[in-house]
């Protein structure tokens, strides 16, 4: 009865390896078929410019890098990295709604509180996305895809992302140990 | 003959749809790896779950074996795939900023998706600050501009920067894949173990 | 304790097992031997299509079909453009020998609409033409036999036949001379009659472009 609580309780993931493997013949597919990697801040951007857009559209035309993105006649979400995000959404729901993980919650380490988590998630957020945007990819992008092709652009993005995690994983230990 | 649709072999409609159906599958294997929750994405920096160590290094050498397999039996043609532009110093220092954006979020874009997805509400929140630090870099991009465009060195593969042949760096990055694996189980077994 | 030992050990070996794989995998794609890939045909298969004379095309059968206005056939000089704007025959494209493995050129050879007819002054150079596109694996490619000159001793300026030919000489030379007036050839004896100059109208040639896309990317 204890054993199968303690069961219940615990995430079930798949096997590391199983997943990796499955994500890797995922990248040689997406490769094969349309000759581009995966990626995900790409949308993000699309949604900021198109909102800026919206809102004030003489200002995205005098900017500099808005205007990059803007065609005329053509929304600039009508793009691959915005029907990826589509279907990233869709699976990632239907994986947590198969395995019974959906719940609307704050996932934190229980030595802070919720509030200190959503400070600290919006903060990091600001700074990937900042990121981001000045090395052109992020870790699914850049790296990942990046790696698959042997580019160096994305080993060198990689190995700063994860070499500047391990210098500073010291200062935000409070919050996830 | 690969890649299929810049050869015209798929008409290229199928472009989007195939998008949805690839980011599906991206998305189920993220989620259900595990890679929703912030606090696994994290424990490779603290030693207690290698998980994104494991996922990331195996996926690479998955794809990279693969594609060069598939490039000796002609079925892809390497060179017609998209190498991404290596910019040196935006690179670094975008990097960094990512990582410490990274420790403190706990999340990725990608894997803030699936957060967002599944209910997280730190994952919405975290998704919202990715808008709002690209909504700065484009307000600030005057004075970002010479740091976003300094140093391009073009679309160069490690094949072009250390001059060995691509069989050889495969080769090398699958052992320094499977060392990895066999110091990170090392570690994990000397950490104290983290309940999340 | 002993269920969960074992339990570790199988875990280790079936672990080693696909770090073997993996290993061997890496492995082969590093020992593999790497040869040259070749694009187009064999040799062989070269050599027995060059000695074979099926791609010779003759100087009356292409007028014929010139006359017929026949759409699926597509001249190509491949002469110089001097000797080009001098003369050529009606509707004929100049790609010089030297272009020949252009982009622009590609469209044209590489595709299977239209029967590609390579002419210039003696077959030599059409051939030689030819052997490349053929090499690459092109279709429907012939070679005017004779080239320009014999396009002039048969059509323009027939051979009048001798007393002793057979009759089918005689045929073949009056084809010859209606062929002739029809490319604008007057003939003093006949000046009498108003000679309605066919106009040979412009074939408009629509190439479909086999366009590459660019490959897109970016996160």
């Amino acid at each position: 009865m204890n054993k199968k609580q303690v069961k219940n309780k615990r995430h079930v993931y798949w096997n590391p390896y199983f997943g990796g493997f499955l994500l890797g013949i995922l990248i040689i597919f997406t490769f094969y078929i349309t000759g581009r990697g995966i990626g995900a801040s790409g949308a993000m951007k699309s949604g900021v410019v198109t909102i800026v857009d919206a809102v004030a559209p003489t200002h995205a035309e005098n900017n500099a890098y808005y205007s990059q993105f803007i065609t005329k006649g053509e929304s600039p979400m009508n793009n691959w990295l915005v029907f990826e995000t589509i279907g990233v959404l869709i699976g990632a729901f239907l994986s947590g709604a198969l395995t019974g993980r959906l719940k609307l919650k704050v996932q934190h380490s229980p030595k802070i509180t919720s509030r200190r988590r959503l400070v600290f998630a919006l903060i990091g957020g600001l700074l990937f996305g900042l990121g981001a945007q000045i090395a052109r990819g992020c870790t699914s992008g850049a790296a990942l895809s990046g790696m698959a092709v042997l580019s160096t652009g994305g080993f060198i993005t990689m190995l700063s992302i994860f070499g500047t995690g391990f210098i500073v994983a010291y200062f935000f230990r409070k919050n996830w140990i | 003959m690969g890649p299929l649709i810049p050869n015209g072999i798929i008409p290229a409609e199928w472009n989007y749809i195939l998008a949805i159906l690839i980011g599906f599958a991206f998305g189920y294997i993220l989620e259900a790896s595990g890679f929703s929750s912030s606090r696994k994405l994290v424990g490779v920096f603290y030693g207690y779950d290698f998980a994104v160590l494991k996922v990331f290094f195996t996926a690479a050498v998955v794809s990279v074996i693969g594609l060069y397999y598939m490039d000796y039996l002609s079925l892809v043609d390497i060179t017609r795939l998209y190498v991404q532009p290596t910019y040196l110093v935006a690179a670094i220092i975008g990097g960094a900023i990512m990582g410490v954006g990274f420790l403190a979020g706990g999340f990725c874009p990608g894997t803030s998706l699936t957060a967002v997805a599944i209910g997280k509400i730190d994952g919405m929140v975290y998704t919202l600050g990715l808008m709002i630090g690209i909504l700065i870099f484009s307000e600030f991009f005057g004075f970002l501009e010479p740091l976003f465009d300094a140093s391009n060195l073009g679309h160069i593969t490690l094949v072009d920067t250390l001059g060995i042949s691509p069989y050889w760096i495969i080769f090398a990055f699958t052992l320094i894949a499977l060392i990895s694996f066999l110091f990170s189980d090392w570690v994990r077994s000397k950490v104290k173990k983290v309940f999340y | 304790m002993s269920k969960s030992y074992q339990f570790k050990r199988f875990l280790t070996r079936r672990y080693q097992i696909l770090a073997a794989i993996l290993f061997l995998l890496a492995a082969g794609l590093l020992l593999l031997p790497k040869y040259e890939k070749h694009e187009g045909i064999s040799p062989e298969e070269l050599l027995s299509n060059s000695i074979s004379p099926e791609r010779y095309i003759t100087t009356d059968v292409l007028a014929d079909r010139i006359i017929n206005q026949d759409p699926s056939y597509l001249l190509i000089d491949i002469r110089p453009e001097e000797e080009f704007k001098e003369y050529t025959l009606p509707n004929a494209i100049n790609i010089p020998l030297k272009k020949i493995m252009d982009e622009e050129s590609i469209p044209y050879l590489n595709q299977t609409q239209y029967d590609v007819v390579l002419f210039s002054n003696d077959h030599f150079y059409a051939d030689q033409a030819w052997i490349m596109c053929n090499r690459l694996g092109y279709k429907n490619m012939h070679v005017l036999k004779g080239g320009l000159n014999n396009w002039f001793h048969t059509i323009i300026n027939p051979a009048k036949p001798g007393e002793d030919m057979p009759a089918t000489a005689f045929e073949l030379y009056s084809t010859r001379k209606a062929a002739s007036m029809f490319f604008g050839v007057a003939y003093p004896e006949e000046v009498k009659q108003i000679v309605v100059k066919k106009v040979i109208p412009k074939k408009v040639i629509t190439i479909k472009k086999k366009k590459k896309m660019p490959v897109e990317g970016g996160c």
